[in-house]
């Protein structure tokens, strides 16, 4: 019974994905082509060798495309295809079609650009600003009034902090069949967050009306973001081919191809100054975050803001001014990625903090208890914090954690230890849930009972190993008293929920997840009423549990029925087991012009303390122990959160020391596969020690709190507790905040080899 | 070229191209599609079978090298109606997420018992040091493995003391 669970069937190797699908006869395999520089332009295309290599062979321009040339949402400045000009390196310019995927790609490989030039690139986002090269106007939200605020501190630092990107490594890269339907329209599976979002790029591509497109996911191998709107390029690429050419095409793109194609974490720099009064009191903060958005605007304008928002980290500033731009550059249009432009912010307020601690001599993690938010206080964008467990997170992880008993011991290690030494570092988090942008806070579910009495679930989610199927089967079968078996949770489809938003930005569970329970308790009422009705009894009397009908007063009397027996007879008695519902999250409201408002349903709070032992001769380090104290509510499914909880983590702490996404100043990603991009594995991990503290969040379906992101916070302490381990070998060693701390920079920075990067600025206070 | 192996117990003779990856193969040929291609290019372990007793990653072999192999794949993992052992305690510790890793994992977890019965953590970690796995942070991985190996005391040992 058990066996339905899309889990137990991974385990048995049973799950389909897109590669998986039993291939429909005719397949055509799709490859593609593309640019070789960062920039440049071409006159057309030599195919004469990729048509020459088999009759299979056919390859598609933006000449063939029916309808609009286009994949943006936010601002139309992404092609398909390049049409005589490329702005970054991995753009597609041609779709190659063929009977095989090795012959598709061997006749990519085969084409060649006719009158290629290349032209000048830009890599840096502050270059890009130097040259106004902005996608979109800047964004500023300001709170007090920071400029007379540093006037009055007692000490004031700025700095510079840098940020790498991060490639999201999805185990199963981009994918999509395409099938053409008899309608004049097309079919598609995709592996993609939003199957909306598809539907509609690939109607504008085709040049049809969306209710000709359908668009299907089972389930992704990952996507973290990755998925979310770029997967409709590939998926759009797929329907080109089946529209063209009337059969079905396949496009899985190899991992080099990924790697170098789509779009990632976006690399920052940002500018910050921090004032404090002379007891550690953060009194004023500024920052400017120059985000590399890469060649597109993609979802850049929705990433800057939750920068914006989480600029202040866990922390209470009275005045703060904040301001992000989005530099177009020529690299790939960068993308969300879990945390969503959040953990950017986070590390540069983290690195003012340890700028100022080691200012005014204050232990780091003291400097941080002291600013951490309260009850009430007000967010740099007006709004009042509720429900706040800054402070409790945070002692009880320093409890759990045994602090300052663990400071002294690695103080004591430092002493006897002379080429090898330890850090400690502390990482309070605090996280809106909602999507930045408002109207996408809605879902919708449907949810049929069959007449035997098992239950069908469909909503907006889409599953990528994140468990929103699990806990939807849990809420389902709790409204209708059934077991979880009795619930499947159908694929997500356009034809069933329609005009869904991408499963993203942690609200899955949430916003799906209300939905369902709406629909399931419609259902409920309906079987209750027509109960009461025909065994002549009080409505209120009557309970759906354990998959049996009881009624209740005399609960020793036993069940009445059984709710497949009593669905059979509503079935006869004409009720509607079918019900649709639609949720959208309640209490929002933000006014763009003035940057006030409240955009969170939300927040989750939480705090990391995490050690390290660096190998001072090489430069090699070691996590030892992290320990987290993580605010999940009432947790619907603890094993799924605390899996949430441990992988969020793990790729924070992959992106603050480990992965090294680097471009060369041409444009060239230089660890495109996955023996040069280096990834967590389990000797990367420290020891792992997580409390989940469930506090009923009230805000959120059956008192839960959202967990996909939040947790990669923590990940940023392992940038800090290097540092840590770095003064102790070398006091006084000034470091420059670039993310992330790889163990070659860290050779570098003991060394001597590695100077500092970039104007680290000077103290300005008195 | 025509060849013949033996896969899960089941004897198969096919056709394949000199260039065809073992890989492929299975997938293609044989129908066995549970184990996936992360990479093709022997970096990510989505792909581990296990070849004549070793574990080996599919993408690198041809099918041509595999006449006369005798492989095991994760189709072959549970023999009765429900999970594996392995499976079972992968399943109590919630060690797949995504799922598009496991059947690689399980593999390299089998023949890391079959080599070792009783192996420490630090073994552990390397018997699946090939496998990557993007989802999960390997810690309820490698609890299932303590699980197995009736060490579940010692999960303890993977937090912190
Ligand atoms: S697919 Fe074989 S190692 Fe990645
Ligand atoms: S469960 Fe997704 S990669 Fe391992």
């Amino acid at each position: 019974m058990k066996h339905n669970f899309d889990f137990i069937q991974n385990l048995l190797g049973r799950t389909v994905y897109i590669d998986d699908l039993p291939e429909p006869a005719n397949l055509l395999h799709a490859a593609v082509f593309t640019s070789p520089s960062a920039h440049g332009s071409f006159a057309g295309l030599d195919l004469s060798a990729a048509l020459a290599l088999d009759p299979t062979v056919r390859v598609l321009t933006a000449a063939d495309i029916p309808g609009q040339n286009q994949l943006g949402t936010a601002v139309l400045d992404e092609p398909m295809l390049a049409e005589g000009v490329w702005h970054f390196r991995g753009q597609v310019i041609a779709l190659v079609l063929a009977g095989s995927r090795s012959l598709a790609r061997r006749a990519a490989a085969a084409i060649k650009l006719v009158g290629a030039a290349d032209r000048p690139a830009v890599t840096d986002p502050r270059v890009a600003f130097a040259r106004g090269d902005l996608i979109l106007k800047p964004r500023t939200q300001r709170w007090g009034d920071s400029a007379a605020a540093f006037a009055l501190c007692h000490l004031v630092v700025s700095g510079r902090a840098d940020s790498a990107g991060q490639e999201h490594v999805y185990l199963e890269t981009q994918g999509a069949i395409a099938l053409p339907d008899d309608s004049g329209g097309v079919r598609l599976m995709s592996g993609t967050q939003g199957p909306s979002g598809v539907q509609k790029i690939v109607a504008r591509v085709l040049g049809l009306p969306m209710n000709l497109v359908e668009v299907e996911t089972r389930r992704m191998g990952g996507a973290f973001g990755g998925k979310e709107d770029q997967a409709s390029g590939w998926a759009a690429l797929a329907a080109l081919g089946a529209f063209a050419t009337q059969r079905p095409v396949k496009i899985y793109l190899s991992r080099r191809d990924d790697m170098t194609s789509t779009g990632k974490r976006h690399p920052y720099s940002s500018d910050f100054r921090i004032g404090l009064d002379k007891d550690g009191k953060i009194l004023a903060f500024e920052a400017d975050y120059y985000q590399n958005s890469g060649a597109a605007c993609d979802l850049s304008p929705a990433i800057i803001p939750r920068t914006l928002f989480h600029a202040a980290g866990a922390y209470h500033i009275p005045n703060v001014r904040v301001t992000g731009y989005l530099c177009r550059t020529n690299l790939v249009p960068f993308t969300a990625f879990r945390g969503f432009g959040g953990p950017q912010g986070f590390f540069v307020i983290e690195a003012a903090l340890d700028k100022a601690a080691a200012a005014l001599g204050l232990d780091p993690v003291e400097l941080r208890r002291r600013n951490l938010l309260r009850e009430g206080d007000v967010s740099h964008y007006g709004m009042p914090h509720e429900g706040v467990l800054a402070t409790e997170t945070f002692e009880r992880c320093l409890a759990r954690a045994g602090y300052p008993e663990r400071r002294a011991a690695i103080q004591e290690y430092n002493r006897t230890n002379p080429a090898s030494k330890r850090g400690l570092a502390v990482m309070p988090v605090c996280f809106g849930i909602s999507f930045t942008k408002m109207m996408m806070n809605q879902g919708g579910a449907l949810i049929h009972v069959y007449n035997d009495g098992s239950v069908g679930v469909s909503t907006g989610a889409t599953e990528m190993g994140q468990g929103v199927s699990r806990k939807l089967a849990l809420i389902v079968a709790r409204a209708l008293g059934v077991s979880q078996t009795a619930v499947r949770v159908e694929s997500t489809r356009t034809t069933t929920v329609a005009n869904t938003m991408p499963t993203a930005a942690s609200t899955g569970a949430d916003i799906n997840g209300m939905a369902a329970q709406l629909a399931a308790t419609e259902i409920r009422q309906r079987l209750l009423a027509f109960a009461a009705a025909s065994l002549q009894l009080d409505p209120a009397s009557l309970t759906l549990r354990d998959g049996q009908l009881f009624a209740d007063p005399e609960p020793a009397a036993g069940p009445l029925l059984s709710f497949a027996a009593l669905v059979a007879k509503a079935y006869e008695g004409r009720v509607d087991l079918s019900a649709h519902a639609f949720f959208a999250t309640p209490g929002l409201h933000y006014d763009l012009a003035t940057e006030r408002g409240c955009p969170f349903a939300y927040h989750v709070y939480g705090c990391a303390l995490l050690t390290v032992t660096v190998d001072t001769l090489r430069g090699r380090y070691q996590f030892d122990d992290a320990i987290m104290v993580h605010d999940t509510g009432v947790s619907i499914d603890p094993l799924v959160d605390l899996g949430q909880i441990e992988g969020a983590f793990a790729q924070g702490l992959g992106w603050a020391a480990l992965e090294d996404l680097r471009f060369d100043d041409k444009g060239r990603l230089l660890a495109d596969t996955l023996s040069t991009y280096k990834l967590p594995d389990g000797h990367f991990m420290p020891r792992l020690d997580v409390e989940m503290l469930q506090r009923p969040n009230p805000k959120a379906v059956a008192n839960s709190k959202a967990v996909g992101e939040p947790p990669l916070m923590y990940g940023i302490a392992g940038w800090f507790a290097i540092a840590d381990a770095l003064r102790a070998a070398r006091p006084g060693l000034e470091l420059a905040y670039d993310l992330p701390m790889t163990c070659e920079k860290v050779l570098g920075l003991l060394t001597g080899d590695l100077v500092p990067a970039g104007p680290s600025g000077g103290e300005a206070g008195r | 070229m025509r060849i013949s192996l033996t896969v899960n117990g089941q004897r198969y003779t096919v056709d394949v191209a000199e260039h065809k990856t073992l890989l492929r193969c299975l997938r293609e040929d044989l129908g066995l599609t549970g184990t996936k291609e992360g990479c093709g290019m022997g970096e990510c372990g989505a792909c581990t079978i296990i070849f004549n007793g070793r574990v080996v990653n599919a993408c690198m072999i041809l099918a041509v090298e595999a006449n006369g192999a005798t492989i095991e794949t994760i189709e072959g993992e549970a023999t009765g109606p429900g999970l594996s052992e392995i499976q079972t305690a992968l399943e109590r510790n919630n060690s797949a997420q995504c799922g598009f890793c496991t059947p690689g994992m399980v593999m390299s977890i089998k023949e890391l018992l079959r080599d070792k019965p009783k192996p420490t953590i630090d073994e552990m970690k390397e018997a699946i040091e090939g496998n990557f796995c993007r989802c999960t942070g390997y810690v309820q991985i490698i609890e299932a493995i303590l699980d197995l190996t009736g060490r579940s005391a010692e999960k303890g040992e993977l937090k912190h003391v």
